[in-house]
């Protein structure tokens, strides 16, 4: 296994050691220095997240207003080394209660050292599970000065935990109510010309769970994509339902999942760690049912004046609705003024970001609002600067609705004991890069 | 202000003020601009009050640094506001966004001629102000009459009629060809009798201005000037508020000097009698005392008053007295004020009779040699220490060359280097320049504490992880330096430095590998190492491109063409010494001293004698064997690609090292003027290639650049003039050769300063010859008269096109051209030995090809070419080489033409270029007779044929 790091540094925006860990003798305590200068202070930070100065390679990621930069001398894993540090930053997020930034470092530093020994052994990383350190790491991030003590647990034997079978999952579990909650989270990036064609689209998903299992439970989870279906049908000798199947690109699982099992049968079986966890990700790109359309046209009158008028139309069920829509029209930097009509949500210009911002919190499906605009231009003295035109964006939420067309055929528990469960599932599609030409 | 009242200006500036970081403080603007954009674009239009305070509010965004790209009509268009308040606002604004080139300030003119012809003073002043800022030409045409009017005005208040004057000033500078100052030499005259020294002091500027132009007009100024000075001298009527440190307005005496020295003699005997009494004045009264700011303010009087007795020719007995003054001041423990007494003491040398007293004070200024100098690399060092980001990489190379040229200084400069090494955390500039010198000069530390070699060696090793690519091919120079200088040798040391170039030895930068390759092979020889890695030679010395970029700079700046255009005027009898300015951080008194005339004819007596050699001598061909030019290249392979110069002249002991940096220091140039590089050489170059520099010496350098196109050529010119002043009887004539006809166009008799100029000179060959053309080149610079005789690059092989034959072709033609006078013979004996391909390359560099596998031997060689000539038209020429690999330095050549001149004249060319002869670049009387040339041969072509037979 190839080296991860050897000496991580969290920095805040001004570049000051915030905390350091070093892992491994081959890199100098002053390093942070060549990033500081030569990173750092130049504009080329931002544009590649993998830097070598002088023999040495800088990782480095912006989480909040934090810096964290590993710092590796060997030939090490980069990719390895960014995972690293994205479960690092979700292990500290769930210590800290959800927060991570410059304060919750400040206010955190001793667990922060305490935690960074454990998860990384000279340059190694280790175990990183939320789950499982906080069994024996205890002591507890500070929250805010009035949250309730939490309770004393019984310090249990983490080795037991780690070396065992089933890893991710402690022994002895008792819930009075058996609950799994399932939840499919997917993000849509689609970038469409201003003519309505698609040019680029895809949608990348995950399957989140959170489970309240007493003892050891197996799950078995059923999804309508195609491979799973093929399988099952030829197992069953008897011809596939039909119905929409999907096809999963990029499908990586949990290391809970029996992946032997998955090889074998292509179902989904797995024994779940306990609470909250990541069971599987994946990607689409064909077969996507967008849920907005936007239609725009803007022209513009001569210099000093635009009009603009665009229209969105829903086209995801009419009984489901979509929450937190926000379209960001771009406008030229030298607007001056605009007046809006919108048929529903509201609408303004914010100068910060040269955009018109229409907000529109429930957005029924099979509806077209729309927005015209009229935009004054104030007259500059180059005038010469044509406008480029960035695309519009859009955010959003529709709940119960999927951009992929995925479906949960069933979720079985299966529990020795023979315990009831209730079974929890839902459906969501984000927006995630949504952008529309004009 | 007005600004107590602007809650919203005052809110905005403490919101950017609390921001975190730039991103916060320009989404902070954005919004601001944004909503100022609404406002002014707000049909209902805004209150005076509001639009005043939007209009700061876009200037206090446009102070941050964010671009402000509308808004400024607005800001004019407060200029026409009623109220004072919105008026100022405008006027501030407007003269900060805009600049003379806007044309939104065409919009402005009328309110501001408006502001200025009306009856309010405070309106006058502000419209004065912005013209006097940002007025530009259009601004001189409509307004200078109006301005004018202000400054003679008597019902003005002396408030305005100064701001006017300066106003003036300004438009004068920018424009003179537009402000009409015709006459105005008695209104001048009539503003010197005013009694407020306010405006006193401002004409007393425009008056410089205007002298400096012409004083022929302004004659009747002079005994006004003599007035003034002998009131001021005298402390007869100065308010309270005009007097410094009880120094009657020090500004007004030294611009009133500064005028004085612009008039070739003061002829009026009472003008000069009183003139003499006030100088005289000056000269007694001033002392050193211990008030910095009083004595910066009277030195500066006095300073002026010294170059003005200079330039008046006083009697001798005050120049004693002078020169008495200056040698107490050399005397003084400030070196600042030293400094300034020797300066002038310089300046006094040039006068003529008086070097017999000032050799009194010899002793005292040879004291002064043992002065410590503010430090070139001190300086140099600090600026990269705080603000490495912005130095370039020649600056620094240039404390390298300095040190590196100045023995005494590498100690020093070792130790100061690795003082900033020593620090926690530097810039990567200081680690790259403190490993140079380190390496270089490192051991003259050894007996110091803490600079053994191995501390040296472990302070910079310790910076390698933190140093970029580019810095690391240095620091492993610098080790394996510190390894040689290492005596006797250590063994641990040497253990460490091999690692470390094992470990680069597979570096995947080609530069960083070759070093650790090479260093680790080298360090092995032991001994040996000594000569390979000897301390780096000087550089030569070499007009620094930084200085001239600085120059360059410079000239853009209004005050510095206000001093060309007084340059360029120059009667003959004054020369204008622009120097670096005084040491002295001081006031800006101080600085104006910059322009001080010196008599010119005592000035030339003293340094032609030099020059005597150079002139009589007249054709320069004298090749510098002080410039070797590999040393700089050997740097140059050291720190990579970019270009290095070397220092301008040489700083020696006790010459302050800041002259190598002052500006245009027209006083110092070099007493003779020498060719830069070797002409020879450079001609040579140039008759293989198409374009270079034909010849360079400080003053001047001429480039070259060709066509050739069958029997013509197209060659242009390229007369540079390198300095700040113009060339004059610049002449260039050609002497063609009888075989070629020339025809160069005019060469203008005079070459502005820093500027090129073109000449096209065409050429048309009539037939085949060697004879080289001349151009014969000459220029007046100051008191030099450069006359140079320079071989033009029309040779015989510009005229040749390669052409590439087959074995049909060749043999053909071979075989149809026998025997002399066609086809000639020779064995050439003492040729350069050369490989085949290296011949067949030297054969295609003067465009001749050789046809390979033509000839079965293989140590033979085929080669074709076609001449071109007005006689011979296009006409194949074919050669061929037999070598003997036994003794490569004889050959047998035959050569082949239809022409029998041709055949001649290529086979001694070829001949030329295979015989080594340095110190002839004539080749021996050829062997073979040459043949007789039948002068109708070609005209007819019986007798062309016969030749063939």
């Amino acid at each position: 296994m190839p080296v991860a790091a050897s000496a991580i540094y969290f920095l805040n925006l001004r570049g000051d050691v915030l905390i350091n860990r070093r892992y491994r003798d081959d890199v100098e305590g002053n390093m942070v220095d060549a990033f500081r200068m030569n990173i750092m202070q130049t504009k080329e930070l931002g544009t590649c997240p993998v830097r070598q100065i002088g023999g040495c390679s800088f990782l480095y990621m912006r989480i909040s207003n934090v810096y964290i930069v590993i710092v590796v001398s060997s030939n090490a894993n980069a990719a390895c080394g960014f995972k690293f540090l994205v479960e690092a930053v979700a292990l500290f997020k769930s210590y800290f209660g959800g927060a991570f930034d410059e304060d919750a470092i400040r206010n955190n530093f001793v667990l922060i050292y305490e935690l960074l020994d454990e998860i990384m052994d000279f340059g190694y990383p280790q175990n990183l599970s939320p789950e499982i350190l906080k069994l024996y790491i205890t002591q507890e991030g500070v929250w805010s000065p009035f949250s309730s003590k939490p309770v004393d647990r019984p310090v249990p034997n983490a080795t037991l935990q780690v070396t065992g079978a089933v890893g991710w999952r402690r022994e002895g579990l008792a819930y009075k109510k058996n609950e799994v909650f399932l939840d499919i989270v997917e993000s849509v990036n689609l970038l469409m010309s201003s003519k309505g064609s698609v040019l680029r689209c895809d949608v990348s998903g995950k399957v989140l769970m959170k489970c309240f299992l007493s003892g050891m439970p197996d799950l078995k989870l059923g999804l309508n994509d195609k491979i799973g279906l093929e399988k099952e049908s030829e197992l069953k000798s008897r011809p596939t339902k039909s119905g929409k199947t999907i096809e999963l690109d990029d499908v990586t699982f949990h290391q809970c999942v029996n992946l032997t099992r998955f090889n074998s049968e292509k179902t989904v079986s797995f024994v779940p760690p306990d609470g909250e966890f990541e069971l599987m990700k994946y990607r689409i790109t064909e077969g996507v049912n967008l849920p907005f359309r936007v239609l725009p046209t803007i022209k513009e009158l001569g210099r000093t004046r635009m009009e603009v008028n665009v229209k969105v139309k829903s086209i995801f069920g009419a009984k489901m609705f979509a929450l937190g829509v926000v379209v960001k029209i771009p406008v030229p930097k030298q607007t001056a003024k605009a007046n809006f009509r919108v048929t529903t949500g509201r609408a303004k210009y914010d100068a910060a970001i040269d955009c018109i911002v229409w907000k529109i919190r429930k957005f029924p499906g099979q509806t077209e609002p729309t927005l015209s605009a009229e935009v004054e231009l104030i007259s500059t003295m180059n005038e010469k600067k044509s406008w480029t035109r960035p695309p519009i964006q859009m955010e959003f939420q529709v709940p119960m609705f999927t951009a992929s067309g995925l479906r949960v055929r069933f979720l079985k528990v299966w529990e020795k004991s023979g315990y009831n469960t209730v079974e929890w599932i839902r459906y969501i599609t984000k927006a995630g890069s949504y952008e529309i030409r004009c | 202000m007005a600004l107590s009242g602007m809650r919203g200006l005052a809110v905005f500036i403490s919101d950017v003020r609390n921001c975190q970081n730039k991103e916060h403080e320009r989404l902070r603007v954005d919004k601001e601009l944004g909503n100022i954009r609404t406002r002014f674009k707000n049909e209902k239009g805004m209150t005076p009050y509001e639009k005043k305070k939007y209009v700061w509010k876009m200037l206090y965004i446009y102070m941050l640094g964010y671009d402000v790209d509308f808004g400024h009509m607005e800001a004019v268009s407060l200029i026409s506001a009623p109220k004072y308040p919105e008026k100022q606002v405008g006027y501030i604004v407007t003269s900060c966004l805009l600049n003379e080139n806007h044309d939104f300030l065409r919009l402005a003119i009328n309110t501001v001629r408006n502001d200025i012809i009306g009856r309010n003073e405070t309106f006058q002043c502000l419209a004065l102000t912005l013209v006097g800022n940002i007025g530009g030409r259009e601004f001189a045409e409509s307004l200078a009459p109006d301005v004018q009017k202000i400054i003679i005005s008597s019902s003005c208040r002396p408030l305005v009629r100064k701001k006017a004057a300066l106003c003036l000033l300004r438009l004068f500078r920018k424009n003179p060809d537009v402000v009409n100052v015709d006459g105005w030499s008695d209104r001048m005259a009539q503003l010197l009798d005013e009694r407020d020294l306010g405006v006193l002091t401002s004409s007393m500027s425009l008056l410089v201005a205007l002298v400096s132009n012409n004083y022929d007009a302004y004659w009747s100024c002079l005994p006004k000037c003599v007035k003034v000075l002998e009131r001021l001298a005298r402390n007869q009527d100065i308010p309270q508020e005009y007097t410094y440190y009880g120094i009657p307005s020090p500004w007004l005496q030294v611009k009133t000097m500064r005028a004085l020295q612009y008039f070739p003699v003061v002829e009026d005997p009472s003008s000069r009698k009183s003139l003499f009494e006030v100088l005289q004045r000056i000269l007694m009264g001033t002392d050193v005392v211990k008030n910095v700011n009083k004595n910066n303010a009277s030195h500066a009087v006095l300073f002026e008053a010294l170059s003005l007795v200079m330039h008046l020719d006083a009697e001798k007995e005050m120049m004693s007295q002078c020169v008495a003054l200056l040698g107490k001041f050399i005397a003084v423990r400030e070196p600042n004020i030293r400094y300034l007494g020797l300066e002038n003491m310089t300046r006094m040398l040039m006068v003529t009779d008086l070097q017999e007293i000032i050799k009194r004070h010899q002793a005292q200024i040879i004291t002064s040699l043992k002065d410590p100098d503010i430090r070139y690399v001190d300086v140099i060092l600090q600026l990269i220490d705080k603000a490495g980001d912005f130095v370039s990489d020649d600056i620094w190379f240039r404390v390298v060359q300095f040190v590196t040229n100045n023995e005494d200084l590498q100690p020093y400069a070792a130790i100061k280097v690795k003082e900033y090494l020593d620090k926690p955390s530097i810039h990567e500039t200081l680690i790259k320049v403190g490993a140079y010198l380190l390496g270089e000069y490192s051991h003259l530390l050894v007996r110091r504490p803490g600079c053994s070699p191995r501390e040296i060696f472990n302070l910079i090793h310790e910076k390698l992880p933190t140093v970029s690519t580019s810095a690391i091919p240095i620091l492993l120079s610098t080790y394996a330096k510190i390894l040689m200088h290492t005596q006797p040798p250590d063994p641990e040391l040497q253990k460490q430095v091999w690692t470390i170039f094992r470990k680069y030895e597979s570096c995947i930068d080609v530069e960083i590998q070759q070093r650790a390759v090479e260093y680790f092979e080298m360090s092995k020889k032991g001994a040996a190492l000594m000569d390979i890695l000897a301390e780096m030679p000087r550089f030569p010395e070499r007009q620094s491109a930084l200085i001239k970029k600085a120059e360059d700079t410079e000239s853009d700046t209004a005050e510095q063409s206000a001093i060309k255009l007084r340059t360029q005027q120059q009667t003959s009898n004054a020369l204008v010494v622009t120097d670096q300015p005084p040491p002295i951080n001081g006031t800006a008194t101080v600085n104006q001293l910059r322009l001080v005339k010196v008599p010119n004819m005592s000035n030339s007596d003293h340094r032609s004698t030099d020059q005597q050699l150079t002139h009589t001598d007249g054709m320069l061909t004298v090749v510098d064997p002080e410039l070797p030019n590999s040393s700089a290249d050997l740097l140059g392979d050291l720190l990579g690609p970019l270009a290095i110069e070397g220092p301008p002249a040489t700083p020696r002991d006790g010459v302050p090292i800041e002259d190598a940096l002052a500006l245009a220091t027209v006083g110092e140039q070099p007493n003779s003027v020498q060719p830069i590089g070797n002409i020879a050489e450079r001609f040579n170059a140039l008759c293989l290639k198409d374009s270079g520099v034909l010849y360079e010496d400080p003053y001047v350098q001429i480039g070259i650049k060709a066509e050739w196109r069958a029997h013509q050529g197209r060659l242009v010119l390229f007369l540079g003039n390198k300095n700040i002043a113009p060339l004059v009887s610049v002449q260039a004539l050609t002497l063609p050769p009888s075989h070629l006809k020339m025809e160069l166009s005019l060469v203008p008799e005079t070459i502005p300063p820093r500027a090129q100029v073109q000449c096209p000179l065409q050429v048309i060959n009539l037939r085949p010859s060697r004879d080289v053309a001349v151009l014969n080149f000459s220029y007046k610079f100051s008191a030099h008269v450069v006359d140079v005789k320079l071989r033009l690059p029309a040779v015989l092989s510009k005229f040749l096109q390669p052409i590439l034959l087959n074995t049909d072709e060749f043999f053909s033609q071979w075989r149809s051209l026998s025997g002399p006078p066609l086809k000639l013979q020779e064995v050439i004996r003492g040729v350069k030995p050369l490989s085949l391909i290296d011949m067949a390359n030297l054969f295609y560099s003067f465009n001749v090809t050789v046809c390979p596998g033509l000839d079965p031997n293989p140590n033979n060689l085929v080669a074709s070419t076609t001449f071109y000539s007005e006689i011979t038209q296009a006409m194949l020429s074919l050669i061929r080489i037999e070598t003997d690999p036994a003794d490569r330095t004889q050959l047998r050549m035959t050569v082949a033409s239809g022409e029998p001149a041709l055949t001649f004249e290529l086979m001694e060319f070829i001949k030329e270029q295979l015989i080594t002869i340095p110190s002839n670049p004539r080749p021996p009387p050829p062997v073979v007779e040459p043949p007789n040339i039948p002068a109708v041969s070609l005209s007819d072509p019986v007798a062309m044929l016969a030749g063939l037979m």
